[in-house]
């Protein structure tokens, strides 16, 4: 019997994550055998698909020729064993592709979401504090174009101008077409060349990450200044603020001590959810940037009907979520000691 | 002031990031020797030549490997000599003898031998991966040490057009069979394939990762006629939006999938721009069967829509460089119809057509891939200006949009009422179109049985019948004059292909069967 009410608390979500996970995998297996259509019309050619010894061939070796509960079975037993099975597009297996495409997503993600939280959160603030005046006005219209454009236009807009015409960012791609890529020790070519010492790979990452993570983060900060000028500003009206500035407290004091700390709740909500959209929802800005992430492995795999390779998508992103729910469930009790772990 | 403050910061921290980003863009770190960028729109699956028929991975295969006949250029009427240095048909079509040529090495200095020969194209059949139906009823004997003699079940004057197909790849055996390479099922060597290459061609496998790019690396122990003009060759996955703007701006040398308009904007001056039809046959075609379409299956009203098409504005949809074939087989290969033959827009014999059907009140469906272009052409623009060109001669189609991996299954089980899709030659001869034959293998997609055009089935029996170059091109003519005639497929289009280089590159011209020859793109004088 785990005596710490926080370890009971992370075991008994953990429980509940693991049936969620089944959850998930059930739920896509369904969907992707409701699809009409077949995975073999879809990756064996014209001449192939024709030739039954071919097609009994691939239908055996991707175990698509068993009924489909023994095909879900045999998936959950290879998954308890970390096999996501092989992935019918790159014919390698679905955790090696996972392992190339979402650290690539993670870097753009990471930084994006970092510099979102940065700029969006302060742009809220700042926005509610000046209800009503021209910096309001100013910052409101930056969030309206932050969500209103569309992130793949501004994609291409800015690999367009900051790429092509002035020059300061470099080319698609994760590196330059000559740069060999650093040791896999993370995925992340910034820090395994860190890691490295090979400073000249990192800036050519860097360089290559920057667009990329910009064009994600002016939607991001959007959202974030439209939400926390709407927190900050709901609790600015409470009387526990009033109370404060009437005590003299100085305004920086009420600001980030009294009505920040308040507001961040629904704030960090909005984060989790935003950084999981970038996780699993960057595919026009990845193919635009010719950025190997994870939305374009997952476009690839739905548009070639390659089952494996959704399921462990799917997969994929439903953990992150979990993980990402379970973060922003603890650090609601670290911002807000109301909030109690039971 | 505190808003203004943090505005500052935040645009230095933007400077700063961005200033970072120019130092970086110059790419320099780990360059060596001359390198060419290629620019293209990835299908590959694999580089293991025995699994590969991906357009990707046939232009890779055929830049590492190299098959026992070829051809050269953009000639796809000659087999031309490859690691076979002469061939020779026997006169009913059954036998094939290859005479191997002399002192050609493996990139790891190992002989090419018959038994590389005979395993390599074995291992294709045994496999039983995308490309064995190339090699159906052929088996492979090795007859001396420097010849290999192929044996078809069937006549076969085609093969000697089949053999340059990269798929029919020859692999250095020892290193494969030491990998898990086998002649059947079990083979178990495409991981190592896709990690090494094991060929003889002018260039090896460096590195791949088939959803971003492959590496090639110049083979020092190659011995071929065409030296390789470049120490890396990086081949990239990129869309042609980015593609359009990466070769302007220098970061690559090659982009291989714009389409016409993206192509008039260049400047000619800085880039050469080739193009050419490209070897696929965009087309219709109408349900023959009566329990799909009573309508469509209707022969005076397949003509009154052959005869409604106003085809000359569907090659402006499709743009500078595209051309309207004269019959399925495209252009560049014989059998192939001259373009005073082609199909012509005939409204009144469309309207009279229309009547005689008693085809009245029906709306067929007209199916195609909504999510897919080819070479820059939108299947759905087709569609779309074919609904409307039919409409204004009286005949009224539905649009029956689909993503191409689902309207596959209903293509393939003739369940299309009206189809819009392409073929690509999976070889340059006329014997691949005879799929549109009655009970061929579209012709089947279209409910179209030998006994529904008995004197069509003849023409097409008596072409594939011919070993004589010159007859067998008379024969083909006739069968696709046929199929024009009393066919249930319209050739509509056959796209252009644009392939966009730097200056400093030659040598880069079209193949329909592996697109670009990497062995044969060099550098200009002065270029890189």
């Amino acid at each position: 019997m785990v005596s710490n009410p926080l370890a009971r608390y992370l075991l008994r979500r953990l429980g509940v994550s693991a049936l969620l996970i089944v959850g998930v995998t059930l739920v896509t297996f369904v969907l992707t055998n409701l699809v009409p259509g077949d995975p073999v019309a879809a990756n064996l050619g014209q001449r192939a698909a024709e030739n039954p010894a071919t097609v009994a061939a691939y239908r055996a070796h991707y175990g698509l020729d068993r009924p489909l509960p023994v095909q879900y079975a045999t998936y959950l037993g290879n998954l308890v064993r970390g096999d996501l099975g092989e992935s019918q597009q790159t014919h390698r297996p679905v955790l090696t592709d996972l392992q190339s495409a979402v650290p690539a997503t993670l870097e753009i993600a990471i930084g994006a979401i970092v510099l979102s939280v940065l700029i969006g959160v302060g742009f809220g603030v700042i926005a509610a504090v000046r209800r009503g005046q021209l910096t309001d006005s100013a910052l409101r219209v930056v969030s309206l174009v932050g969500i209103s454009v569309p992130t793949f236009w501004l994609a291409l807009v800015a690999f367009y101008v900051f790429s092509f015409q002035l020059d300061l960012a470099p080319g698609s791609g994760r590196l330059a077409p000559a740069t060999t890529a650093p040791p896999h020790v993370t995925g992340l070519y910034t820090l395994d060349a860190l890691l490295a010492g090979e400073w000249e790979t990192f800036g050519d990452a860097l360089a290559h990450l920057t667009l990329p993570t910009l064009v994600l983060t002016l939607y991001t900060v959007g959202l974030l200044t439209r939400f926390t000028r709407s927190a900050v500003l709901e609790v600015l009206e409470q009387d526990y603020v009033r109370s404060a500035r009437a005590k003299g407290l100085p305004g920086r004091t009420v600001l980030f001590r009294y009505v920040l700390r308040a507001a961040m709740v629904p704030i960090l909500t909005v984060v989790g959810l935003a950084f999981g959209a970038l996780l699993s929802g960057t595919v026009l800005v990845e193919e635009i940037f010719a950025w190997p992430g994870l939305g374009s492995y997952a476009y690839q795999a739905a548009s070639h009907l390659d089952l494996p390779a959704v399921m462990g998508v799917g997969l994929f992103v439903g953990i992150i979520y979990l993980v990402i729910n379970l973060v922003v469930d603890l650090l609601y009790g670290v911002i807000d000691p109301r909030v109690r772990i039971s | 002031m505190f808003g203004a403050r943090r505005s500052g910061a935040l645009a230095a921290a933007v400077a700063v990031v961005l200033a970072v980003a120019a130092c970086g863009s110059g790419g320099s770190a780990g360059r060596s020797g001359p390198t060419l960028v290629i620019d293209s729109t990835f299908d590959l699956k694999t580089v293991d030549p025995a699994r590969e028929y991906e357009l990707t991975g046939q232009m890779l295969t055929h830049g590492m490997y190299e098959t026992l006949l070829t051809f050269e250029g953009d000639d796809l009427g000659t087999p031309a000599p490859g690691l076979a240095s002469a061939y020779e048909l026997s006169p009913d079509a059954r036998t094939l003898t290859l005479t191997l040529a002399t002192g050609r090495v493996f990139s790891d200095g190992s002989p090419v031998t018959a038994d590389d020969v005979v395993f390599s194209l074995q291992r294709v059949i045994g496999v039983k991966g995308n490309p064995s139906f190339l090699l159906d009823g052929v088996t492979v004997a090795k007859k001396d040490d420097s010849t290999v003699v192929l044996t078809s079940a069937e006549p076969n004057a085609a093969l000697p057009y089949i053999l340059p197909n990269p798929a029919l790849s020859i692999v250095n055996s020892k290193v494969v069979t030491a990998n898990g390479g086998t002649t059947d099922d079990k083979d178990g060597a495409e991981k190592f394939l896709n990690g090494t290459s094991a060929g003889s061609g002018p260039y090896m496998l460096k590195s791949l990762d088939v959803a971003s790019q492959a590496v090639l690396a110049r083979n020092p122990a190659y011995n071929g006629p065409a030296e390789p003009a470049y120490d890396t060759i990086v081949i990239r996955n990129v869309q042609a939006a980015t593609q359009v703007l990466n070769v302007q701006k220098g970061d690559s040398q090659v982009a291989l999938d714009l389409s016409g308009d993206q192509v008039s904007g260049l400047d000619q001056g800085k880039l050469t721009v080739t193009s050419g039809p490209s070897a696929y046959t965009i087309f219709l075609f109408l349900n023959q069967g009566a329990d799909i379409s009573t309508a469509t299956s209707n022969q005076q009203y397949v003509s009154a829509v052959k005869k409604a098409i106003d085809y000359a504005g569907l090659l402006q949809v499709a743009g500078a460089g595209s051309v309207q074939p004269a019959s399925m087989i495209p252009t560049m290969i014989t059998g192939s119809l001259p373009a005073g033959e082609a199909p012509k827009q005939d409204l009144a014999g469309a309207a009279a057509a229309l009547a005689a059907s008693g085809v009245n009140g029906q709306t067929p469906k007209l199916a195609y891939p909504s999510d897919f272009t080819l070479l820059g052409l939108s299947f759905q623009t087709i569609a779309e200006r074919l609904q409307s060109q039919l409409a204004a001669a009286g005949i009224t189609v539905e649009l029956a949009p689909a993503p191409v991996a689902t309207e596959l299954d209903n293509y393939r089980n003739g369940k299309e009422e009206m189809g819009l899709w392409y073929w690509g030659p999976d070889f340059p001869d006329p014997s691949n179109y005879l799929a549109f034959a009655p009970d061929g293998l579209i012709g089947k997609r279209a409910n179209w049985p030998a006994s529904a055009a008995p004197d069509i089935d003849r023409a097409a029996k008596a072409a594939a019948s011919v070993v004589d170059p010159a007859e067998r091109a008379n024969l083909y003519q006739e069968f696709q004059r046929s199929l024009n005639a009393g066919g249930p497929f319209i050739p509509l289009v056959q796209p252009a292909t644009n392939i966009v280089t730097a200056k400093s590159v030659t040598g880069a011209a079209y193949n329909p069967i592996w697109t670009l020859d990497l062995g044969a793109v060099g550098a200009a004088a002065g270029g890189q």
